[in-house]
């Protein structure tokens, strides 16, 4: 697998809107993520593996330099690039409506691989939004790994509804000089 | 020996901190092993042996130069993931070993144990993961990278990214805060908050590909893909001790995973 120069370019600066994307949501105190909207932009423009890879890298770099439990989700961002791609592929990033869906269907693999990650690497919580969530469910009768999975698909549909919304936004409004590079991005055209 | 990274490059690299300890001399690939090596023995030690590995990490982080730093992040990451922990496994999974404390309110003292072994772990882990972060600057992992063979590519996937988030950080904040100035409300309700966010990101995301092709044509100009390898000019230094330490943590990493495993 070897990407083109604007590819890498399109990835480095993904991990970028990732990185900050996180950083925007904790500016307006939302309990949201916001640190896939690169991922999924680089999913539809380049595909699959592109995706994949920008979202592998964006918790590896985040981990060296930021945050070294972001390095622990690797697996999960990978998962929701490649996710992403593939919804391109299958022509679900063609409208605004079918974003919202491909983000809440990109949330379901993402929580499936993140639920064992948070509770046998981290016993069920990670110290953000969910948490208070997932003590909810436990306080009324559910396993820890249900509340963990329940609270955490919760955050995850919205978050990468809204993470999908914003890159098809994005993607839609950029300039023809600059997505006519990327061919997979006709998967996305209407 | 001066340190690799002076303080202008450690502008850019947001948790390391430059010094002249025997951890920012040392080869990045000698740090990252150590790192790893101190991972792996937090995996498999038992909570009295993972705090030790914390406290140890934080005395050998300030006779580095970077405890301060290395302590702050560590209480600010695990303060939360302590209180969520003690409540969830003590108080609200249910377990067979329940005790009265006040009122209805009961707690689990095995929930209690397993809620300081998991915090300790994950102490330890950080621990480690920080030491190596606040003395190691991500420029010299990429020259120990690119003198190792690592193709130009995959350097500009990690570095360009380094280069970039202080930047654009910054122009986040200036976004937000020119939107605040237009009336833009950032401190009320939840919709309000959740309305707000598009006029936060889709500008910056604009700005972060307004150059892609700018950029492609420049990095094609400079061929920087013509040749398989990269030839570093001031490489980390290294030496056969260091070759020798890291052969050694690698085997310790993987006999402390392994054996367990076996003895199971």
């Amino acid at each position: 697998m070897k990407f083109d120069t604007r590819t890498l370019i399109l990835i480095a600066a993904a991990i970028v809107i990732n990185i900050v994307g996180g950083q925007i949501a904790h500016f307006v105190k939302l309990p949201l993520y916001l640190d896939s909207v690169g991922t999924i932009l680089v999913g539809i423009l380049a595909g699959p593996w592109a995706g994949g890879i920008a979202g592998l890298l964006t918790n590896l770099v985040w981990g060296l330099i930021l945050n070294p439990v972001a390095a622990a989700f690797a697996p999960v961002a990978l998962v929701i690039g490649i996710a992403a791609g593939f919804l391109a592929r299958a022509g679900w990033f063609k409208s605004w409506w079918q974003s919202i869906i491909s983000g809440a269907i990109i949330a379901v693999p993402s929580t499936i691989i993140a639920v064992p990650i948070i509770v046998y690497m981290f016993g069920g919580v990670t110290g953000g939004g969910p948490d208070f969530a997932a003590a909810y469910l436990l306080a009324v009768g559910t396993s820890l790994i249900q509340s963990v999975a329940f609270s955490n698909l919760g955050i995850n549909i919205l978050d990468k509804a809204l993470a999908a919304l914003i890159a098809w936004v994005v993607a839609s409004r950029l300039p023809t000089r600059l997505t006519s590079s990327f061919g997979f991005f006709s998967y996305s055209k209407a | 020996m001066s340190s690799r990274s002076g303080p202008q490059s450690g502008q850019t690299a947001l948790l390391f901190l430059p010094g002249d300890s025997l951890l920012h001399r040392a080869n990045p690939l000698t740090s990252l092993i150590f790192m790893l090596w101190m991972i792996s023995a937090a995996a498999v030690l038992p909570t009295i042996g993972t705090t030790i590995l914390i406290v140890a990490g934080v005395a050998l982080s300030f006779a580095m130069g970077v405890g301060p730093r290395v302590t702050k992040r560590l209480v600010i990451t695990m303060l939360p993931l302590l209180v969520a922990l003690l409540v969830v496994h003590g108080f609200l999974v249910s377990r067979p070993d329940f005790i009265p404390l006040v009122g209805p309110l009961t707690y689990s003292p095995t929930g209690l144990e397993y809620a300081a072994q998991v915090v300790t772990r994950i102490g330890a882990m950080l621990t480690a993961s920080l030491i190596f972060v606040t003395t190691t600057h991500p420029g010299d992992i990429l020259k120990s990278l690119d003198q190792r063979g690592v193709s130009p590519g995959v350097s500009y996937l990690i570095a360009s990214p380094l280069l970039l988030i202080e930047p654009f950080s910054e122009r986040a904040k200036a976004i937000r805060d020119a939107q605040r100035a237009r009336g833009l409300d950032l401190t009320s309700t939840f919709k309000a908050r959740f309305k707000a966010l598009p006029a936060l990101l889709i500008p910056l995301i604009t700005l972060a590909l307004s150059d892609l092709d700018h950029r492609a044509s420049i990095l094609n100009s400079r061929a920087f893909r013509a040749q398989k390898h990269r030839t570093v000019i001031d490489a980390p230094p290294d030496d056969r001790f260091q070759v020798w330490l890291r052969r050694v943590l690698i085997v310790l990493a993987i006999a402390q995973l392994g054996i367990p495993l076996l003895w199971r």
